[in-house]
């Protein structure tokens, strides 16, 4: 009796950590995909694009951001090779001129502040530093976004930004980041 | 084997541990927390390119450049105002007290059935403005008046003189423009007349305590010329005649010629003849100074329509038939009149950072539709004018480009006034004298109010300040008396405030009933 006790016990407790380590993360995140079926590795490979040829600084010394359509225009007012990827692009927002409504992967809280500028212009942080090896994909992740609280997986937490100052003995006051 | 209720719980006990050694409870409350920052009704900060935008404050004649920094198209911080009004200037669109719709076709269909032989007039609370030419110009078309609060504005040349009295103004508090006051301020010896302890009065190299102009004069006025006197009391403009004051004609951007020759001439409010107006519109949509109800009311015929284009109901929509939302700054494209120390000529543009709401109605496009004049594009004329007369920029666009970016065109010098002795007050028997606040503009920021009212560093708008021992047998509510009516206010006892005057605040109440120096009394409600 007492066996049977401990197994039902056991039993529940695997059900428990199946269903929290298998089940939980599907449930609790969901996927997206990008609009567009953008090649880094294409346009960094075949184009020589740089970073910044596309995620500029402006002359402000603000960051651009996620390039707007005029800037994928520019080259792509005509199909330049003969890939479905493009063709449906052009079609779809380069000849209507509709913005595509890209997915950010790093898009901090609202009550973060963070500069680009300060991190790549002066600490001559590299973009993979942060953003991984998103720069040579042959094609755009899928953003994974908790359902409940509406963020990227790929956020980057708090704790990682501490402990990259903290490696570089930069360490600073809450209001350096949180306005 | 059957499964018992203590089964049950072995199995749930053990989920339960298990769970604990899951991401499942510790994920929900993170992310729960998370979500909790994003709740329903917390304001989302704009996203979007930040750029910055120059252009000019309209709020007051000073027209401080301002640079606004856009998150997208919306402005969300402004820098370069010499005054806080101007710092919070584009919360204003946004104010609860707004006005945002009015009864535009009723106004309009009153005006339609007016007949030619109707005395109609046009009273403008910022004279000086493209707007203002344009009012004039419909008011010669239908045989109307237009109406300013002073026919004659004059303006100082304070870096020509060597000593200033100033009686009673706010000289260096928002009197004039910022930058230009306090660049002057250090080769002037300042005295300052007035019962109040005011910034002015505590920055000054002398203050007299008391009200009006000082009898006998300072020394130092007399003896430290060139002099100056600032201020409305009595007797300041005969004084700067006996001085030689540098008095100058406020001056004004060139117009085009068939603008003068189509205009009608100013006219102050005391020559319209009494209950001689069947139609009054009342431009306050930019307001710079406030004329009391009971000045304008007797100039009302008994069946009078008055039409006022207001941003809040605040003023003269209290009284009015209709009134009709207007833009407030920084919404339209308008021009900015010269200061009270600007003495040459200068014309400069407030650019829109942020579109009207819909239904707001612009009152000189109104008033010149009324006239069948074209006035749609005056401004844009204006600015070609002026650049055919002083080409500073290659071409009349890139003149106009610059305007809207915030280029300030300066112009020739004014000539010497001739400005017009003050009339002496009415006798009374009112043992007060009252000192109302200063102007300020009809919409504030609601940041504004509550750092100046709620804070007390400011009287708060329906109060006033007396005296300990004038305030010792009145409650905290009571009701302020003049000449021209009453009020209730609320009674702040302040002892830095001189026995024998009462600080009046800002309020439209207070503000239809008394001016500076009046004779006043407080009396229980």
């Amino acid at each position: 009796m007492k066996l049977r006790g401990t197994i039902l016990f056991l039993a529940g407790a695997l059900a428990a950590l199946g269903a929290g380590w298998l089940g939980f993360p599907r449930v609790i995140y969901r996927t997206q995909a990008q609009p567009v079926d953008f090649s880094h590795k294409i346009h960094a490979e075949k184009a020589g694009s740089k970073c910044d040829d596309c995620h500029a600084f402006r002359a402000d010394g603000s960051f651009a951001g996620v390039p707007t359509l005029d800037k994928c225009s520019s080259c792509h007012a005509a199909a330049m090779g003969d890939t479905a990827a493009e063709k449906r692009f052009i079609e779809q927002y380069v000849t209507p001129q509709r913005e595509p409504a890209w997915l950010v992967y790093a898009r901090q809280p609202e009550n973060v502040y963070f500069s680009h500028a300060t991190h790549v212009k002066r600490a001559n942080l590299k973009c993979e530093r942060c953003h991984g090896d998103q720069g040579s994909a042959a094609a755009p992740r899928i953003l994974v976004e908790n359902r409940i609280s509406g963020y990227s997986l790929d956020l980057l937490s708090m704790d990682a930004c501490i402990a990259c100052h903290r490696e570089q003995h930069k360490e600073n006051s809450c209001l350096d980041c949180h306005k | 084997m059957k499964n018992t209720r203590r089964d049950i719980f072995k199995f749930a006990g053990g989920a339960a541990a298990g769970a604990l050694l899951t991401p499942v409870p510790w994920r929900l409350i993170k992310d729960s927390s998370l979500w909790s920052e994003n709740w329903p009704g917390i304001p989302r900060p704009a996203r979007g390119e930040i750029r910055s935008k120059t252009t000019n404050c309209a709020l007051c004649p000073a027209g401080c450049p301002l640079r606004a920094r856009c998150v997208g198209d919306q402005p969300v911080a402004l820098t370069g105002a010499g005054c806080a009004f101007g710092v919070a200037a584009h919360h204003l669109p946004y104010h609860p007290a707004r006005l945002r719709q009015g009864p535009v076709e009723q106004a309009k269909a009153a005006l339609a059935k007016r007949t030619p032989s109707e005395p109609i007039a046009v009273l403008d609370l910022n004279p000086g403005r493209t707007a203002s030419w344009t009012f004039r110009r419909a008011m010669a078309a239908l045989d109307g008046t237009y109406i300013s609060p002073d026919p004659n504005p004059i303006a100082y040349d304070l870096h020509s003189v060597r000593t200033v009295l100033s009686v009673g103004a706010p000289l260096l508090e928002g009197w004039g423009t910022p930058a230009n006051v306090l660049a002057a301020r250090e080769k002037f010896y300042l005295v300052h007349a007035g019962a109040v302890e005011t910034p002015t009065a505590m920055l000054a190299d002398e203050w007299i305590r008391a009200e009006g102009l000082p009898d006998p004069l300072p020394r130092r006025l007399l003896e430290n010329g060139p002099s100056l006197a600032v201020g409305d009391a009595p007797g300041v403009a005969e004084l700067n005649r006996k001085l030689g004051a540098p008095v100058y004609a406020r001056p004004e951007a060139p117009v085009p010629d068939a603008w003068k020759k189509q205009a009608a001439p100013v006219t102050a409010l005391d020559a319209v003849p009494a209950r001689g107006l069947r139609f009054l519109l009342i431009d306050e949509s930019s307001a710079v100074t406030y004329i009391p109800w009971h000045l304008i009311e007797p100039k009302l015929a008994s069946d009078a329509v008055v039409i006022t284009f207001a941003v809040s109901r605040g003023g003269y929509a209290r009284h009015a038939t209709y009134a009709l939302p207007a833009p407030v700054f920084p919404e339209i494209t308008e021009d900015i009149p010269a200061a009270i120390d600007q003495t040459t000529q200068v014309f400069r543009l407030a650019a829109p950072l942020v579109p009207p709401p819909p239904a707001v109605v612009n009152a000189s496009e109104l008033v010149a539709a009324l006239a069948d004049i074209p006035a749609a594009a005056a401004l844009r004329e204006r600015a070609d004018f002026i650049h055919m007369q002083s080409p500073a920029h290659p071409t009349p666009d890139a003149f106009w480009q610059a305007l809207v970016d915030g280029y300030i065109w300066r112009g020739s010098p004014s000539l010497p006034a001739q400005s017009s002795p003050t009339q002496p007050r009415p006798a009374h028997d009112l043992p007060l004298t009252a000192v109302p606040a200063p102007w300020t503009p009809a919409l504030l920021s609601p940041l504004m109010t509550k750092l100046y009212e709620e804070s007390n560093l400011r009287l708060p708008p329906n109060a006033v300040a007396l005296n300990p021992r004038d305030a010792a047998a009145l409650p905290s509510r009571a009701v302020l008396q003049t000449l021209h009516g009453k009020c209730t206010v609320r009674v702040v006892p302040d002892a830095s405030v001189p026995p024998g005057i009462v600080l009046a605040g800002s309020s439209p109440g207070i503000r239809d009933i008394c001016t500076h120096g009046d004779g006043a009394k407080v009396v229980l409600a």
